[in-house]
């Protein structure tokens, strides 16, 4: 079987989109605790800006990026401004409804001024593979995995050797107890929000790279950032992680190998993360990893 | 004329699947993004019944109920065991498994190609390919639907239903045996759309997986909060609003074709995020912590 080791790098790669993604929603989760519907929305715009200004307008890469990352910036103050702060303290059903407006919102505008049809990023990098051990790698995923890797190292250090950091882990572990030690948190909340933002922009470029791009991607995207923080548990970072990774995994296991002479349709693959999440939520709701947590 | 038509039994459709949502959402408190998903199972059946199967209006109409019916009860076995946040994310994974189901399953349902040729019904020896007629087919099935959930929602199973979204607690020390009120308002209410959806793809003739996209979700949300949740008549009213006026405004502002949908979708969209804003002290009650 020398398939397994393409199908590892494989789901090493989609696991790296996943991880980015559902990191973002989970930040998000843990300190708001709201469940953002329009995550993968911010993927889809963040693919978008991209699309416009190094596809359509010409530019390279960097500035491209630091365009997309201003125009995010923008997109998640003005999202976190008026479709979650006013509702936040009525009830937790408001922010459900306002996300997914805010959702639809989002998917309506790209499909009005980009049109429906499916974009490519291209690759300007290059469509020539590497062959390594009889593995096909190109080198845009090469960069997904990789800079995957860099930013859990980043958000790895954030969150555990800063006192920013430690005013997050305060706030997601007991928000009374923090707040009475005046953490504001507004303030964390608007820095968490912000960076779930990017990174979820940033997941979009990678995924806009490595397939393809589309108004209605975003929905799949949301639920797939979902699946992964399920498997995880709710609000927990690195269990979402290490969901994102599983769900890669089990996504191209899922295809790749033939149970008993007979392998699921390639079409399927988006299916399985859905069926993971009902599965997860059947068996074990508080996910694989997620300790007990303090209630107030 | 015909136009009108259209937009009648459109509203009749809409009533039906809006009614229902109201009565999972409105009254039971329940975020259940499933509910399309579960229309889109009423449409299929009976695409697949009347074409493939050759069966009659009754049969296809009372196979699509159940079968709606059913799956809704699968789902809410699971989903319905947690708590809010995750029975969102639950009934919206089971949603995306059904549209999966739809595109991928090609020798049931075509995948993207839809079903095409659905025949209208015959009955009382009525063309109802004449589309006035079907209206009046669609204003009895309508008319029938509203009827019996009116009569559920005047009962006293609807105040237990909405006294456990309230207070859960409470409505369990008062011998409410609240998980059974819930799966039988996921059952009720599928039924329902499983009718609607049994209308809409005799209505259509041709069905395919796009008509139940999260936006026609997203469509029906916006129906039950501008009609406030709940509120019977107020989902009505909306209704007729949302179905009839909206769309004959954007006709009247002459928006291009090709994005009409997108248009559509995000004004409904933002009227839903409008009404949100202005009732959000009231639109659901403060979950009490005891």
């Amino acid at each position: 079987m020398d398939i397994i080791p393409q199908l590892l790098v494989n789901s090493l790669i989609a696991g790296s989109i996943y991880a980015i993604a559902g990191s973002g929603l989970s930040m998000t989760y843990g300190l708001l605790r709201i469940l953002n519907f329009a995550h993968g929305h911010f993927m889809m715009v963040g693919a978008y800006f991209f699309y416009l200004t190094s596809v359509e307008q010409g530019l390279n890469y960097p500035a491209a990026g630091a365009f997309t990352a201003l125009a995010m910036l923008v997109v998640a103050v003005l999202s976190l401004k008026i479709f979650i702060m006013p509702f936040r303290r009525y009830s937790t059903m408001l922010p459900f409804v306002t996300t997914l407006a805010l959702s639809a919102i989002l998917e309506a505008l790209v499909s009005i001024v980009f049109g429906v049809n499916v974009k490519s990023l291209g690759s300007g990098l290059g469509m020539t593979s590497y062959e390594f051990l009889g593995v096909f790698i190109t080198p845009i995923q090469l960069i997904i995995i990789v800079s995957s890797l860099v930013l859990m190292t980043v958000l790895a250090f954030v969150v555990h050797a800063t006192s920013v950091g430690r005013y997050i882990r305060a706030l997601a572990e007991n928000s009374y107890a923090a707040e009475s030690l005046s953490i504001s948190q507004m303030k964390v909340s608007f820095w968490i929000f912000t960076i779930a933002s990017l990174f979820a922009a940033f997941a979009g470029i990678l995924a806009g790279f490595e397939t393809n791009m589309q108004p209605t991607m975003g929905n799949a995207y949301t639920i797939k950032a979902f699946a992964a923080m399920i498997l995880g548990g709710l609000g927990n970072i690195w269990g979402t992680i290490a969901g994102g990774y599983i769900l890669g995994l089990l996504e191209n296991l899922s295809i790749g190998l033939d149970f008993w002479g007979y392998s699921l349709p390639a079409g399927y693959k988006d299916a399985f993360a859905f069926v993971i999440i009902v599965v997860v939520l059947l068996f074990k709701p508080q996910g694989l990893f997620n300790r007990a947590s303090r209630q107030a | 004329m015909d136009y009108i038509i259209h937009l009648l039994i459109l509203i009749c459709i809409y009533l039906i699947l809006a009614q229902s949502f109201n009565l999972i959402f409105g009254l039971g408190g329940l975020f259940n993004l499933a509910h399309v998903a579960v229309y889109a199972i009423g449409a299929y059946t009976t695409a697949i019944l009347a074409t493939e199967y050759n069966f009659g209006f009754y049969a296809c109409l009372i196979f699509s109920a159940l079968l709606a019916g059913l799956l809704a009860l699968m789902i809410g076995e699971i989903s319905l065991r947690l708590s809010h946040d995750y029975f969102a994310i639950g009934s919206l994974a089971f949603s995306a498994v059904v549209s999966a189901l739809l595109i991928n399953w090609k020798s049931l349902t075509r995948g993207v190609l839809g079903i095409p040729g659905i025949p209208r019904p015959e009955l009382f020896n009525l063309d109802f390919n004449n589309i006035r007629n079907f209206l009046w087919l669609a204003a009895l099935v309508a008319l029938f639907s509203q009827a019996a959930l009116y009569v559920i929602f005047r009962s006293s199973y609807a105040r237990s239903l909405r006294a456990q979204a309230e207070f859960e607690l409470a409505a369990l020390a008062l011998n409410r045996d609240t998980r059974l009120i819930k799966v039988f308002s996921f059952f009720i209410a599928s039924c329902f759309a499983g009718v609607a959806g049994s209308l809409f793809a005799y209505y259509l003739n041709y069905i395919d997986p796009s008509s139940f996209s999260l936006g026609e979700m997203v469509s029906i949300l916006t129906i039950v909060v501008v009609g406030r949740p709940g509120s019977f008549a107020g989902v009505m009213i909306s209704t007729l609003i949302l179905t009839a006026v909206l769309p004959e405004g954007l006709r009247f502002m002459k928006i291009d074709a090709s994005i009409l949908g997108p248009m559509r979708q995000m004004l409904h969209a933002v009227i839903l995020f409008i009404v949100v804003y202005w009732n959000r002290a009231r639109l659901f009650p403060v979950e009490r912590v005891v």
